[in-house]
């Protein structure tokens, strides 16, 4: 079956016939080309399809496509604002990429995070991030890139650097 | 340009932090069809008949192959002896997972829609679970074909172990279990194929060793090689688990019989089900110490569970027969070896390859020795450790071993002296209670415990397989003056592109953004087999520099006739070609002029490395130097154990690695890290569920991977031994970083609580069934 959806995607309206039993995670990939979500396990538990919506970091495998009609969807691919960037390289230069498989999706989540704290510290990182997996890195980097990232955006509320 | 040594964050790094790297399942060709694959649900049974009658009237689906509807070759992973596979199940199916038919069709859900139409009429067989059971007389047959369930055994002996237990103090004897671990890659098994008009397919794959895949996908297939090129796709981690998979070979079958170009990704259900897990194994051993300490005697039997085929099986149960022997100097040994089918999923290659297992088991009983002799067990260790320049019990030549500063310099930057409790804490719950009231209760419910594990690994070894296993690299240089470096060694995402870049780059003087690191292409890159073994940094990286040697003696011979100088006498630094009288040119520049003084050639540098003085071991007695440097590491491990409840923590583990030379510390620690969490899962956490023949954890719910808030701090170490061999004497690092990590946790358990775990994964109930046996209730 298939049936209308009007949706923001990135910026850009899309609207258009789906199908209704689809999820948001097949609907970014296999309708809009946007790969940048990756399918970790389609069941919620691994992180790596996390997107925005309505600014607010979700497993899109989860989510029915259906259910973001009239919503804005922001995915990897849309972000470009300065503190993507500044987590990005965070990332890379810390050592929090390895495979890349598991990054996007952390990237999106982090974003979300610190739009909401500025300077998030261990514990509100490991909190946020709990639903991530990553199988390469032992994520003691993820958690440096973050606070790293935070602190090149946020430096008047930074702790000291460590 | 010194790079060797440096930080150099991944060169593909912003790639994949943007979301940009393209990985297999996000790949879409013109007419692409999905495929999926049909499983068996039973572990073993008959296959009666097949009806695709009602799958075939879903519009949209355009094949369906089953073993009933074509003939598929006998075939095993390259050179393996014993042919026990087919791409799809002929007459019987061995494991729930089994593949029994493929179907493609115009997309996933009609693809899903035509397996569910497929009748299988199945006539249930008596399944065999139980290695040690499989291994008698008389019980059903996995593979009818052969004689027994055993298809690879071994037993061989070193020196007398006779003596050897005569002149032992103590004698400790223990048998240890290890389970099924799931490689957890986060990126599922995927592939992509098409077939051109001469029936030659081209694969996209994200795999470890396409050269290898190659090989056993033609024989799978019944076609020649040359009739298969794989395109190697970003790896989204491998672990092992993606050297090489049955999916692939499906995939092509399907790209040849619809013309299309095809994609298949496993769900994480079925990678589970029907992925290639670590080996499990049964490790009886029996350890002689004599009264100063010196090991006298090691008598040992290892049962491997192969699960349905043999795949990489036997390799692994030979690593672990035998390469934990060569890291102390043990001279007395017996040791028998057995693979054993039963009808459960194929087991294979998962980081450290049988050594961790064994490790797992020979750690724990140097402990247990070292208790009864009364000796520090960094002490007993330090005693027996293998040294550099020794020709240890099996004939291997180790040019450089740390494995001493390993255990001096981690037990030190633990504390260990001060933190080793010389007494562990017997008392009760009520007892505590009684005495003390409820400060101390709390006290008394956490111990705390510290324990040390050591390891050895080859790095570049000689495999079983018949083909060149050193490594060639070829590097051409473009007119923009940018170096290409083609090597048959993949990336699995620890960062192999990067480390090559850096040592071509460190080679010919270039800026690292001025280095391309290919993806393998079988059509265009040189030989190598690809990523196992430890061997990518230390043979493809000793090919790389030998090639871009290569290509800047032909950079600078060009320069020197332009010039009118001698080659000895320029230098290129940062892309710059400079020399007396004030020559300056750009590496740019010379390769234009390479391109008219050869007439439309290039600047193309060759390096091929045939490791020094390795052989395959001796195919009975298993003797012989097998690879041409070897790591050593010393994990020790701090543990908190609930005395309530059995539940353990770790708070912290200090790893301290030989890695000869660290040719970039940043991915150097960033393996640790890695290699160290799934240690700690594979000790604590990890459990498939398997029962009767059936992966009951198959999410990642069920199936418990760490997560960030379950590690420790991990503290990491690089200790230094400039191999020989090894590229400016580095050597592998990955595989043995997660390999004493079991052994290190439960020590410190040990310690910490005076129990000792012998099977894995450990459990809370574990624990804490020991501790009441032990000490009554908690
Ligand atoms: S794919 Fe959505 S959480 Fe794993
Ligand atoms: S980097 Fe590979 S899963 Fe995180």
């Amino acid at each position: 079956m298939r049936q209308m959806l009007k949706v923001t995607v990135n910026g850009y309206p899309w609207e258009g016939l789906v199908k209704s039993d689809q999820s948001l995670l097949d609907f970014l990939r296999d309708e809009l080309g946007l790969t940048g979500a990756k399918k970790g396990c389609d069941g919620g538990e691994c992180g790596a399809c996390v997107v925005l919506l309505d600014g607010r970091a979700v497993n899109s495998c989860l989510i029915p496509v259906l259910d973001v009609n009239n919503c804005e969807v922001r995915t990897i691919e849309g972000l470009q604002d300065e503190q993507t960037n500044q987590l990005q390289d965070a990332f890379v230069s810390v050592g929090a990429v390895q495979c890349g498989f598991c990054t996007p999706g952390m990237i999106v989540a982090a974003r979300a995070l610190l739009a909401e704290v500025h300077n998030p510290g261990e514990e509100e990182i490991r909190e946020a991030m709990v639903g991530h997996l990553c199988r390469c890195t032992g994520y003691t980097r993820i958690a440096a890139a973050i606070k790293l990232a935070a602190s090149r955006i946020n430096p008047e509320t930074a702790g000291p650097e460590r | 340009m010194d790079l060797i040594g440096r930080d150099i964050p991944l060169i593909d790094g912003k790639e994949k932090a943007t979301g940009r790297m393209v990985f297999t399942a996000d790949i879409n060709r013109p007419g692409m069809l999905y495929g999926m694959v049909l499983r068996s649900p039973y572990p073993h049974a008959r296959i009666v008949q097949i009806d695709d009658s009602r799958a075939w009237k879903q519009p949209g689906v355009r094949a369906i192959i089953t073993g009933k509807n074509r003939q598929f070759p006998f075939y095993s992973v390259a050179g393996q002896k014993v042919l026990d596979e087919q791409l799809l199940a002929t007459d019987k199916v061995h494991f729930i997972g089994d593949e029994v038919a493929v179907v493609a069709a115009t997309d996933r859900d009609t693809a899903a829609e035509a397996l569910r139409l497929i009748k299988v009429e199945y006539e249930q067989l008596p399944p065999v679970f139980d290695p040690l059971s499989a291994m008698a007389d008389g019980v059903p047959l996995v593979h009818q074909s052969q004689a027994s369930n055993i298809p690879y055994r071994m037993e061989f002996s070193r020196g007398d172990i006779n003596e050897g237990f005569a002149k032992s103090e103590v004698i400790v004897e223990e048998t240890f279990n290890v389970g099924h671990q799931y490689q957890g890659y986060l990126e599922p098994h995927a592939a992509v194929a098409e077939c051109d008009i001469s029936g030659r397919v081209t694969l996209w794959l994200p795999m470890q060793s396409p050269t290898l895949g190659r090989i056993t996908y033609a024989a799978a297939l019944g076609i020649p090689e040359n009739k298969i090129r794989i395109v190697q796709m970003p790896i989204g981690g491998g672990f092992g688990g993606k050297l090489e998979y049955k999916l692939h070979a499906l995939c092509a079958l399907l790209a040849k019989e619809t013309g299309q170009p095809v994609k298949m990704v496993n769900t994480r259900a079925e990678d589970f089900q029907a992925g290639l897990p670590r080996v499990p194994m049964q490790i009886k051993m029996k350890l002689g110490v004599r009264s100063d300490g010196t090991l006298a005697a090691k008598e040992s039997e290892i049962i491997a569970d192969s699960g349905a085929y043999v795949n990489y099986s036997h390799g692994i149960l030979l690593s672990a027969c035998h390469r934990h022997d060569n890291l102390y100097r043990l001279q007395n040994i017996h040791t028998k070896g057995y693979l054993v089918y039963t009808n459960k999923v194929p087991t294979g290659c998962f980081r450290g390859f049988g050594n961790p297992q064994v490790h797992f088991a020979l750690e724990s009983i140097l402990d247990m020795a070292a208790d009864r002799l009364g000796m520090d067990p960094a002490e007993l260790r330090l005693r027996n450790a293998t040294q550099t320049g020794d020709v240890t019990v099996h004939g291997w030549q180790v040019l450089s071993c740390g494995l001493s500063d390993c255990i001096n310099q981690s037990t030190n930057g633990a504390g260990w002296q001060a933190k080793r409790l010389t007494e562990i804490k017997p008392d009760t719950k009520d007892q505590v209670e009684k005495k003390a009231g409820q400060e101390a209760l709390q006290e008394a419910r956490y111990a705390k415990g510290i324990g040390l594990a050591c390891c050895l690994h080859v790095s570049g070894n000689r495999t079983f397989l018949p083909y060149f296993d050193g490594a060639s690299c070829r590097i051409t240089v473009n007119e923009q003056g940018m170096a290409i470096v083609f090597v048959g060694e993949t990336d699995l995402g620890q960062g192999a592109r990067t480390t090559f870049a850096q040592i071509a780059a460190h080679e010919l003087g270039l800026p690292i953004t001025d280095v391309m690191v290919t993806l393998v292409d079988t059509d265009i890159n040189p030989h190598g087999l690809g990523t196992f073994g430890d061997r990518a940094t230390t043979l493809g990286g000793n090919a790389v520099r030998l090639a871009a040697a290569d290509a800047r003696r032909q950079i600078l011979a060009i320069a020197a006739e332009e010039t009118g100088s001698t080659a000895e006498k320029l230098v290129i630094n940062d892309g710059i070609i400079t020399g007396e009288a004030g020559i300056r040119l750009s590496l740019a520049e010379i390769a234009q002029l390479a391109l008219s003084q050869l007439a439309g050639g290039h600047i193309c540098g060759q390096g091929v490395y045939i490791p020094p003085d390795v052989t395959a071991v001796h195919p009975d007695t298993k003797y012989g130097n097998i690879s041409c440097s070897y790591p050593f590491v010393a994990q020790v491990a701090e543990v908190e154990v609930d005395r309530w409840t059995g539940r353990v923590k770790v708070n912290r583990i200090v790893a301290a690695h030989d890695v000869g030379k660290v040719i970039n510390p940043l991915l150097a620690n960033g393996q640790v890290d890695g290699a160290v969490a799934q240690g700690i899962g594979y000790t604590l956490m990890e459990d498939m569920g398997i029962a009767n023949g059936k992966v009951s954890n198959k999410t990642f719910s069920d199936y418990n991977m760490p997560r960030i808030t379950d590690m420790p701090e991990i503290k990491s170490i690089l200790v230094e031994s400039n191999d020989p061999n090894g590229p400016y004497g580095a050597k592998g690092l990955a595989e043995p970083a997660l390999t004493p990590t079991a052994a290190a946790i439960a020590n410190a358990i040990y310690n910490a609580v005076g129990v000792r775990i012998t099977e894995l994964p450990v459990t809370a109930e574990k624990v804490f069934r020991a501790l009441k046996e032990r000490f009554g209730c908690p």
